[in-house]
């Protein structure tokens, strides 16, 4: 019998190294060790061997099982590892979409200037679209009949009241309703009676920037800014300040950046100049602090404000400002 | 305004200053150059040229073929100017030259069959002039080959400079300059103004009266007598040209001559024009008709300033002058006006009648009253040297009330306190004295200043602190690396707006941000739209009183270029008038609403799908989905008190008992007018609303721990019951271990009848404490039957009779 059991071993060995498919395994299996099998024949078998050799009998037909099992299943995981790896549906179908949507890009970018102001400590605040003639103007120190008011063309919807030209007015509000230390940023639409055209829309999205305290000054405003400018273009940017005029702040500037189309060697964006004017900014005028019963002695302040067409228009390499109010799917799609 | 660097050089000497030095420096203390033309180099390749041959084009009746020759070589050239002539000096331009008016390089060309190596040119074409009367022909002793640039003498470089409203000083050569000087610590050079005067007393010759000082504080005059008018000369006209402006004749040409030079704006009258030899300044009394030096006839409007002779306005003061006393070729007589006019009258005729001018620009703006005598000299001066005639002895000026230099005081604590840094005493005081300031007094903490008036702008200390800034360089100001915040609670008013775009994102819609102006006839639909005073047209007159029409406008623009499946929102103002007249925030309302529109397919041509159109129940779904998510947990839709008409199938959407906003189809006939002819599933709603509404804090629920069992059936009922008449029945009318009934199935058969459907409904039974036992739940599901059946006639389906 212990021939036998060799034998039966020496078959297995050989039908297990030469398997090739899950099915060959189970037939394997059903031969030596199924119920009907070779093996469990031999169990069978094993009360009519001779006392003094069941022993060895024994303990040979269960090392041949163990081996037999063992290896089986050894080869079963890989049998089924290696089926694994085939593939049996053409996965170069295209998957199935559940579309997600997308913001608006003006919204995504003032996403993008809004949280880093936010992480400043600044608020957020809004406004209204139609605006008094004296929160748009008469408040930001734009005295009646001065050349000043011509930098905007104005919709009026009556003698008093206009579609407001730039968030400014929301600086109003803001410090009509707020006590300092104010830091905020005001986002919003904003209206200019312009014709329509690839590079003017006769509405546009703006956002304002105001800071007052007790100790708020230039070099502060500096910081600040090219702090923004840093975050939003990168930190390797190359910036600077020019004196400009703007009713509501004095002194004024004008902050440029260098042109990234061209790296500030001049090109037909930055008009051959090397920069691109990126926002307007300033120290709180006197006269407005007044207009909302601040002490300029007292309190100093700074604002700022930026067009966020220009700035997404330039990012996205946009050349007609329609494109971002015409709402074409295909435009929508693609951010 | 164009600055030309050569004629700047002449009041400032820093030859040592580069013009890239000067341009740099000028845009760092707020006068941006925003364009350069530097002549120098842009007429390469561009060369005196001699034509050999001419020969009519082969091809081409118009076109000529010549040969020309730049000394060296000959390039066959097709021209097609009528003036060009064998044996003529051209303006030749090689291939590789920069015509400025094309604003291209001239590459090799083959015109109608013919190979042409350059072109001939216009003055047009090289921006010299607006000329185009053919090609240039220059003087037969002109150099063959040599550069344009040399032949004309355009070395020079002209800037163009933004000049802020604030700045009306620098609107002139010397205000520019007077920047340059406190930069560089130089001081400027005035031309000299000393007139020879001949014996003759200009009062004797004219006279002024002027009868509202208000409006003209200073009226000076003098009288030029003899005068040759004629032709520039070639300088001057060069100055004018470089600077953008029209050579006339000798004496106009002065006068603009001197508003570049100077800033102050001149004009020269006609003396044997002038009825009586008489100035009067005075006020229209009517709105008035004139006629201006360029001929047209225009309504003065009442109020404006006037410049009239004996009986008849002659001059639209500081704007423009008559046709009736221009300088002609036959004036001999002439009578210079050198004023300052009120800025607030000139603005305010020249924005009714909108023309803006050199002078009336300048005027509006603010020059120096206190410069004119200087002005009207230097006028009287050039005159006599370019046009003859006698001076007159003295100068008409009147003035009754001296405008004085202001004097402001100035505490240098301030500058500190402002930019953030301190600037050192003495630099402040060489930047004061730079600008044409003076120091009227110096201590240790403060200062005196006195500032002329030709900076109208500067009127206090926070105007003199940017001026210290201005000169010291933005760019020299540090840079603050910290910033305190206090621990205050900060406020984000776009935080719900941006919660609800995160939603509506996610369920699938695209934001759109469409145009708040919009046609009138269509805005009256959704409300009584707030109207444009003066709006760019008539598709842009009003403002949108419901964000439906941009809705629409996006759809079908997007129709029209094959996108017809769309799933949009938009956040954003509608506008409705309150009253007639908006003297008021009460007189109208401005609301924030959002919108969520679906059109054409949700399921769009796919492998793993079918086809399936939007319907109302995907508007409702993600409207239920989107409250959800905003925490709201009552949320149902009503038949609407008010129906609006541009909607069918409408619904209110009412959230803790509040009507927040509308869902349904948009009806059929606005669809028509934006030529739209798929339905549309529209909702909008108001923010406001939705803002104010309370949402509570969602408590946790205990999860199931033991089984729940699911019950599914079918009744057959008439179609008039609802689902929701169905479900609250159910919940009604059951035990507490009925946790959640939901539809599954709607459908409707022949079989059923005509007026019936079958809705199948699950039931999910639930016991927090134990688990139940299939008796329990059998005997509730039968009870639930039998009241269903009993309550709406309902059948059971499978008990069809």
């Amino acid at each position: 019998m212990l021939d036998t059991i060799k034998k039966i071993r020496q078959e297995a060995h050989e039908a297990l190294e030469n398997i090739k498919n899950l099915n060959e395994l189970e037939d394997i299996k059903a031969k030596f060790i199924g119920k009907k099998g070779e093996l469990t024949q031999l169990f069978k078998d094993l009360k009519s061997v001779e006392r003094e050799k069941i022993r060895e009998v024994g303990q040979a037909l269960n090392e041949v099982k163990t081996f037999i099992e063992n290896t089986l299943a050894e080869k079963r995981e890989k049998l089924q590892a290696q089926q694994e790896k085939t593939v049996d549906f053409d996965f170069t179908l295209p998957g199935r979409h559940y579309n997600i949507g997308s913001k608006h890009l003006i919204v995504q970018t003032l996403d993008e200037i809004k949280s880093i102001f936010k992480k400043l400590g600044f608020s957020i605040y809004e406004g209204p679209e139609i605006e008094s003639d004296f929160n748009n103007f008469e408040a930001l120190n734009f005295p009646a009949d001065h050349p000043a008011r011509d930098m905007q063309d104005t919709f009026f919807v009556s003698d008093k009241f206009l579609l407001r030209t730039h968030t400014s007015p929301v600086q109003i509000r803001v410090m009509q309703n707020n006590t300092p230390p104010i830091r905020a940023i005001m986002p919003g639409k904003v209206y200019r009676n312009e014709a329509i055209s690839a590079r003017s829309y006769c509405l546009f999205h703006q956002l304002e920037g105001l800071a007052v305290d007790t100790d708020i000054t230039f070099a502060e405003l500096k910081g600040t800014l090219v702090h923004f400018a840093k975050e939003f273009y990168g930190s390797s940017l190359k910036y600077r300040f020019r004196p400009s005029f703007f009713p509501f702040t004095e002194p004024s500037a004008e902050m440029d950046i260098t042109c990234y189309l061209c790296g500030g060697k001049g090109c037909r964006v930055c008009k051959g100049t090397g920069w691109l004017e990126i926002l307007g900014c300033g120290m709180v005028d006197p006269n407005v602090f007044k207009s909302v019963n601040y002490d300029s002695e007292e309190l100093t302040g700074y604002a700022f404000g930026m067009g966020i067409e220009r700035i997404a228009l330039l990012k996205y390499g946009i050349t007609d400002i329609r494109i971002l109010f015409d709402n074409d799917f295909r435009f929508l799609s693609q951010f | 305004m164009k600055i030309s660097l050569n004629w700047l050089r002449n009041f400032i000497n820093i030859p040592e200053v580069s013009n890239e030095e000067i341009i740099e420096k000028l845009t760092s203390v707020g006068l941006e150059v925003e364009a350069v033309e530097d002549y120098s180099k842009m007429y390469n390749n561009i060369v005196v040229g001699f034509v050999k041959e001419k020969q009519k084009h082969p091809n081409a009746d118009k076109l000529s073929v010549t040969v020309v020759s730049d000394g060296k070589e000959e390039f066959k050239v097709v021209c097609g100017a009528p003036n060009c002539q064998q044996g003529k000096k051209v303006v030749f331009a090689k291939v590789g030259a920069f015509i400025p008016a094309f604003g291209e390089t001239l590459k090799k060309a083959k015109i109608r069959g013919e190979e042409s190596f350059g072109m001939l040119c216009s003055e047009k074409e090289l921006m010299l002039s607006d000329s185009h009367d053919g090609i240039m022909i220059l003087n037969d002793d002109a150099p063959v080959g040599t550069e344009i640039s040399k032949y004309f003498g355009l070395d020079d470089c002209v800037i163009e400079i933004g000049i802020t409203p604030n700045r009306p000083d620098a609107l002139s050569h010397i205000g520019v300059a007077r920047d340059l000087a406190a930069i560089y610590g130089k001081s400027i050079n005035l031309p000299d103004d000393k007139v020879i005067e001949a014996d003759i007393d200009v009062n004797t010759v004219a006279k002024v009266v002027v009868k509202n000082s208000i409006d003209c504080p200073r009226y000076a005059a003098r009288v030029v007598k003899n005068v040759k008018v004629k032709e520039s000369p070639e300088w001057l006209k060069k100055r004018l040209k470089a600077v953008g402006l029209r050579p006339i004749n000798n004496i106009v040409d002065i006068t603009n001559y001197l508003l570049y030079e100077t800033g102050q704006p001149l004009h020269a009258f006609d003396l044997n024009m002038l009825k009586d030899n008489t100035i009067i300044v005075k006020s229209a009394e009517t709105d008035t008709k004139f006629v201006t030096l360029d001929s047209k006839e225009r309504v003065v409007p009442k109020d404006s300033l006037f410049i009239c002779d004996a009986e008849k306005p002659v001059a639209l003061a500081g704007i423009m002058g008559g046709e009736n006393s221009e300088i002609s070729e036959k004036t001999t007589n002439v009578l210079i006006e050198c004023a300052y006019f009120n800025p607030t009258r000139i603005r305010k005729t020249a924005k009714k009648l909108q023309i803006s001018t050199d002078s009336s620009y300048r005027f509006e703006r603010g020059c120096d009253p206190n410069n004119v005598i200087y002005v009207v000299n230097r006028t009287a001066k050039l005159i006599q040297e370019l046009a003859g005639g006698e001076i007159c002895k003295g100068i008409i000026d009147v003035y009754p009330e001296k405008i004085p230099n202001k004097v402001i005081d100035f505490r240098l604590g301030r500058v500190k306190q402002i930019l953030g840094f301190i600037v050192e005493k003495g630099k402040i005081e060489s930047i004061f004295k730079g600008l044409g300031f003076k120091i009227l007094n110096s201590d240790v903490n403060s200062l005196k200043v006195e500032v002329p008036t030709f900076r109208p702008d500067i009127e206090r200390e926070i105007d003199l602190i940017e001026e210290v800034a201005r000169i010291y360089g933005y760019d020299n100001i540090p840079v603050v690396e910290k910033i305190s915040i206090p621990m205050k609670s900060t406020v984000d008013e776009s935080e719900y707006n941006d919660k609800l775009r995160g939603i509506l994102t996610s369920l699938g819609c695209y934001e759109i941000i469409s145009n708040s102006l919009q046609k009138k006839e269509l805005a009256v639909i959704t409300g009584n739209p707030v109207k444009v005073l003066n709006p760019i047209s008539s598709d842009l007159e009003v403002l949108r009183t419901s964000l439906l029409q941009g809705c629409l406008n996006t759809i079908v623009n997007n129709l029209n270029v094959g996108e017809k499946s769309l799933k949009l929102f938009e956040i954003g103002h509608v506008f409705k008038q309150i009253n007639e007249n908006i003297n008021a925030f009460s007189d109208f309302t401005e609301k924030e609403h959002l919108m969520v529109a679906l059109t054409g397919t949700s399921i769009n041509d796919v492998w793993y799908d079918k086809n399936r159109q939007y319907d109302y129940f995907d508007l409702k779904g993600i409207v239920e989905e989107l409250f959800s998510k905003l925490g709201f947990n009552d949320i149902s839709f009503a038949k609407p008190e008010h129906h609006y008409q541009y909607m069918k199938n409408q619904f209110e959407i009412v959230v803790n008992n509040k009507i927040v906003g509308y869902l349904g189809i948009v009806s059929a006939n606005i669809l028509k007018k934006f030529d739209i002819n798929q339905a549309v599933y529209y909702a909008e709603i108001e923010l406001d609303i939705l803002k104010s509404l309370k949402v509570n804090i969602r408590k946790f629920k205990e999860l199931q721990k033991y089984p729940k069992v699911i019950k599914d059936l079918a009744f057959i009922v008439d179609k008039n019951i609802t689902y929701a008449e169905l479900e609250e029945f159910i919940y009604k009318n059951s035990k507490n271990i009925l946790k959640f009934v939901k539809p599954f199935d709607i459908f409707e058969s022949d079989e059923f009848g005509k007026n019936n459907r079958s809705i199948a409904i699950r039931l999910e039974f639930y016991d927090e404490n134990m688990t139940l036992t299939e008796e329990v739940v059998e005997k509730e599901f039968v009870s639930i039957i039998e009241k269903v059946r009993n309550k709406f006639n309902a059948q059971l389906r499978g008990e069809v009779k």
